[in-house]
């Protein structure tokens, strides 16, 4: 990463059952993919309100993934 | 093995691995630099693999094997380059077969099949093109750790391919040399599903075609995936017989000959085609059983019978799955289940005799201190240390707050790293553990059993991935990497500070069942729990037991229901541990696992049931039908009925019968009833075989859609046609009709093959009716369980917990789960008493832990979470009109928290602050 490019900083909610499992099946098989990402474990993406997401933004996220 | 029922002892070889497992760390550098390349078997040959590997990298325990047919070192005794490479010393060459005994009570046979292999037919030209494949090679190509990562390709040269066509029954329903004669009963199901992937994974649009003899979508939920398949997804389905299949040089493409269904002969061409290769059983499956004794039918299928469908021939051994006959995942589940229930039915006195109770010290009490929080992150030998600069993750951890102690370790994992955790808890009053490594999903348990053995509440723990989701996905980019890692671990410190000890309340279990319907399923289920020693309740709403069963003459294989029945009733009548009660029903239900309530009524008298656990077998029933003079002409009625007078042998009594037709799918596979009703189908070609037999010179008609005498079923079919049996395929779309024209009955429908109006006018209609739900089941509100679109309940998991019901302690077995034959009833009903004995085998039942709280005091009692809840595990105090979580039933989804508008209802560990804190921590320093 240069510098001066701009580099997003995406929230990862991701529901331990199905995504975070296959995150790590990801690093297992030794795929690449940018650094931005910052996971959040959570039991179901059903528990991801509103709020959460708004908060992100409020806080500065440039993205916010929701995987379940 | 030796011994008998009760006291088998079996000598088993553990093959050497030649990596330690206990060392192993799964970081796959011995795969990466071994030298020697060698063919995947997992990938079917489309892949390569190295001598060092993991099957594949979903296996679990994620362990590495030295395959030794292809090690250089074990062959020619020089490289060793894993071992050089391995950063945990795990590599062992001298690991050697070990021998060892096992000594158990019963045996299970669970050992799977394999699947046919297509180059024994040239027709088929299969391995004279790689785009010719196997529907398994086929899996792996659409598999995104396959392959081609996912990506719809042609072997040949990687381009997508335009059309794809399936080929069904290859090596099935087929008697010649080599193939099978039974249907894999699986393979209809799956083509559709890889046709519908294939389209979903295709870039462009893709042409799908299914050549097939008859559809056999028989399974729960089937019909309407294949009516999908054909709406929605515009798959192609070709009713054919394929003669040949011709790769054609030029143009790379398969060109298959086929004679369609009115007989002509048609050719096309495809650039793939994947053939439905059938199941079988394999060689070594066969040796297994002659050793151990079993007996096997001609097609080496373990013999079983319907009314004991995991029992073998030999006493004490028992089977499962595909091994018994070719059946998907579900029904291998379910009968997986029953084998182990009936198990341990047998071996239900040694029920707890080799129990070992493990002791755990005092907790100690940290709720009022401020954080004091350890951090420890994991090198992973050089899994992690190769990328993340870990002394600088450490020496930043150090600098947030809370943080006490901050440290790296080689492995965090190993034994002696947890002995250095519990010194230093206790050296340094530590009351809070980060540790930074791999994945929780693996290895959080065992860092929470630390901090039990330290004295520590477990839920006083967070875990930092990275090595999963940092390290190996960021090699390239280290700086960057560290990075995340630092805030990985900074947002695991801030979520860790605010958590809360977390409590786990044992309640007690109430070890009786109640099982709802006196059918078969109801019964056997009832028999089992009983045999196991739990006291059972068994209520039906008739005067008797016995259900759908008593009408009933003969299975498809010949076993006479009656006397099987009669036996059933008398286990049950002769059993002091079951409980019958008649003209009953179910008026009201209180309470949940462990400890429920259940009113019955009896002749206008309430009974209060206090039972652990719940079966439902309630049944269903025999469509009716208002269509084909069903009801008003005496002549015409259903399957059931005809049964019945064969019971009764009152068939003759009234009139000579020459002919007779048998109608399929009245009221099945219809816009309103989606669905197939599977037993159908076998249930008229047996009754067609019977009239045969009782009069050979009679004319016997089935006029059918698709035949769907799935497995070994396809016996009955084949004897039909022998023995003369017309079996006619009507055009559903243009219509049947049935009338009477003077006094004789005249039915009329377009037959499919001859493309011509047919008339029949036989002495007797049989209609193979639907099998229907209840129009109202109150028994699904009553328990809070779910009902699908066709009234049949819903399971928890389809393919992994067929017979659960979401709401814990609850079960379901029989056709009140969905239509299907006795065998299949009896073993989803002898899993339903095993995994509800999994409950009452216990004292008590632990709960808590991460769990839904709702805080009363915010609560304004909209209901909104108990609408959302998938569990039923929320329920509305009326008196204070507040919501509250049965922790019982809750299974910590969150759910509730997310749909709360006044944030009352809670997700224990994962709290909104929680989440807000990681938030903040991820984006802010």
């Amino acid at each position: 990463m240069s510098e001066n490019a701009f580099e997003p900083k995406i929230i990862a909610f991701m529901c331990n059952w199905c995504t975070y499992g296959a995150a790590d099946l990801a690093g297992v098989s030794r795929l690449q993919y940018p650094p931005n990402i910052r996971p959040i474990r959570i039991m179901c993406s059903a528990t991801v309100s509103p709020h959460y997401i708004l908060r992100a933004f409020q806080e500065g996220a440039d993205g916010i993934l929701v995987g379940g | 093995m030796c011994g008998e029922d009760g006291n088998f002892e079996v000598k088993a070889i553990r093959y050497p691995r030649y990596i330690d497992m206990e060392k192993c760390i799964a970081c796959g550098l011995c795969a990466e630099k071994c030298p020697k390349k060698v063919v995947d078997e997992f990938e079917l040959g489309l892949a390569q693999r190295k001598a060092a590997y993991v099957k594949y990298a979903q296996a679990v325990p994620l362990k590495y094997t030295i395959d030794p047919k292809n090690c250089i070192y074990l062959i020619k005794g020089k490289c060793r380059v894993c071992e050089k490479f391995c950063p945990a010393g795990a590599v062992n060459f001298h690991d050697t077969p070990k021998e060892f005994i096992i000594k158990v009570g019963a045996i299970i046979l669970a050992s799977g099949c394999e699947v046919y292999d297509p180059a024994t037919h040239d027709i088929f030209g299969y391995g004279r093109s790689p785009n010719i494949l196997t529907s398994l090679e086929f899996e792996r190509i659409l598999s995104s750790s396959g392959p081609f990562g996912g990506n719809l390709v042609c072997p040949s040269d990687k381009r997508e391919p335009q059309k794809i066509a399936w080929l069904q029954c290859v090596g099935s329903r087929d008697e010649h040399p080599g193939a099978k004669g039974y249907c894999s009963s699986v393979c209809c199901t799956y083509a559709i599903k890889e046709a519908m992937l294939a389209k979903e994974h295709s870039k462009g649009p893709l042409d799908a075609a299914i050549f097939y003899m008859d559809v056999r979508t028989h399974g729960k939920g089937f019909e309407r995936y294949y009516n999908r398949g054909m709406d929605e997804y515009g798959i192609r389905f070709i009713k054919s017989r394929v003669t040949r299949i011709i790769p054609l040089e030029d143009s790379d493409k398969q060109l298959i000959r086929y004679i369609d269904n009115t007989g002509g002969r048609l050719e096309e061409a495809f650039d793939m085609v994947v053939l439905s290769v059938g199941l079988g059983v394999s060689k070594q499956a066969i040796n297994l059983a002659s050793k151990l004794g079993i007996e096997l039918d001609r097609n080496n299928f373990v013999v079983t019978s319907s009314f004991e469908p995991v029992r073998t021939s030999r006493q004490g051994v028992y089977v499962c799955g595909n091994f018994e006959s070719p059946k998907d995942i579900p029904q291998s589940v379910i009968e997986a289940s029953a084998a182990a229930g009936v198990a341990a039915s047998r071996l239900a006195e040694a029920r707890w005799t080799m129990t070992k109770i493990q002791k755990t010290p005092e907790q100690i009490d940290v709720h009022d201190e401020p954080p004091r929080i350890g951090v420890f992150i994991c090198r992973c030998g050089t899994n992690i240390a190769g990328v993340v600069d870990v002394p600088a993750v450490v020496a930043y951890a150090k600098t947030l707050p809370y943080v006490v102690h901050a440290d790296e370790n080689m492995f965090s994992c190993s034994q002696d790293t947890q002995d250095h955790m519990t010194r230093l808890v206790k050296e340094k009053g530590l009351n809070r553990l980060v540790v930074s490594a791999c994945t929780p999903k693996t290895h959080e348990p065992l860092f929470q059993e630390t901090l039990t053995n330290a004295g520590i509440n477990k839920y006083l723990f967070e875990m930092a991935n990275i090595r999963n989701q940092c390290a190996w996905v960021h090699s390239q980019t280290p700086r960057e990497a560290t990075e995340k890692a630092k805030e990985l671990t900074r947002m695991a410190v801030a979520k860790v500070t605010l958590h809360h000890p977390l409590t786990e309340l044992e309640l007690e279990m109430n070890p009786r069942a109640l099982v709802i319907g006196g059918g078969i399923a109801g019964m056997t289920a009832a028999w089992k729990l009983a045999e196991q020693g739990y006291f059972t309740y068994l209520i039906e709403k008739n005067g008797s037991l016995g259900g759908h069963a008593r009408q009933l003459q003969e299975t498809w294989r010949s076993e006479d229901v009656q006397k099987n029945l009669s036996k059933l009733i008398d286990a049950i009548r002769s059993n002091n541990k079951i409980e019958v009660h008649l003209n009953t029903r179910v008026k009201a239900v209180d309470g949940f696992v462990g400890n429920f309530k259940t009113i019955i009524e009896k002749d206008g008298q309430e009974e209060v049931l206090v039972h652990g656990v719940t079966i439902i077998a309630s049944g269903a029933a025999e469509f009716k039908p208002d269509q084909y003079l069903y009801g008003r002409d005496p002549r015409v009625m259903t399957g059931l009925e005809l049964d019945q007078r064969l019971i009764e042998n009152t068939l003759f009594l009234k009139r000579e019968i020459e002919s007779v037709v048998f109608i399929q799918c009245v009221g099945s596979r219809i816009p309103k009833r989606p669905y197939c009703s599977k037993v159908c189908c076998t249930h008229s070609l047996k009754n067609a075989l019977k009239l045969k037999e009782l009069n050979p010179a009679m004319d016997v008609f089935i006029l059918y859609r698709d035949m769907r005498s799935y497995g070994l079923r396809e016996d009955l079919y084949r004897q039909a046609r022998g023995k003369g049996i017309h079996i006619l395929r009507y055009d559903f779309d243009r219509g049947l009709e049935v009338e009477t024209v003077k006094e004789s009955l005249r039915i009329r429908f377009t037959d499919t093959s001859l493309r011509r109006k047919m008339e029949i006018r036989p002495d007797l209609l049989i209609l193979a009716t639907a099998i229907v739900a209840p129009k109202e089941n109150p028994l699904a509100r009553l328990y809070k369980v779910a009902l699908n679109d066709d009234g049949f309940f819903v399971e928890a998991h389809v393919k992994l917990r067929p017979v659960d019901c979401a709401t814990d302690g609850i079960f379901i077995c029989g056709l009140a789960h969905a239509p299907k034959p006795i065998d299949e009833s009896i073993a989803q009903a002898q899993a339903a008493a095993a995994r509800a004995a999994t409950y009452l085998a216990k004292d008590s039942i632990r709960v808590g832990g991460v769990v839904s709280h709702i805080d009363s005091t915010c609560c304004s009692g909209c209901k909104g979470c108990i609408n959302v809840c998938p569990y039923g595990a929320i329920f509305f105090d009326d008196e204070n009109r507040r919501a509250a979580v049965n922790p019982a039933l809750c299974k910590g989804c969150g759910a509730c928290a997310a749909a709360c508008p006044s944030e009352a209802a809670v997700l224990m560990g994962f709290s909104k602050d929680q989440l807000y804190a990681q938030i903040k921590s991820a984006i802010v320093a």
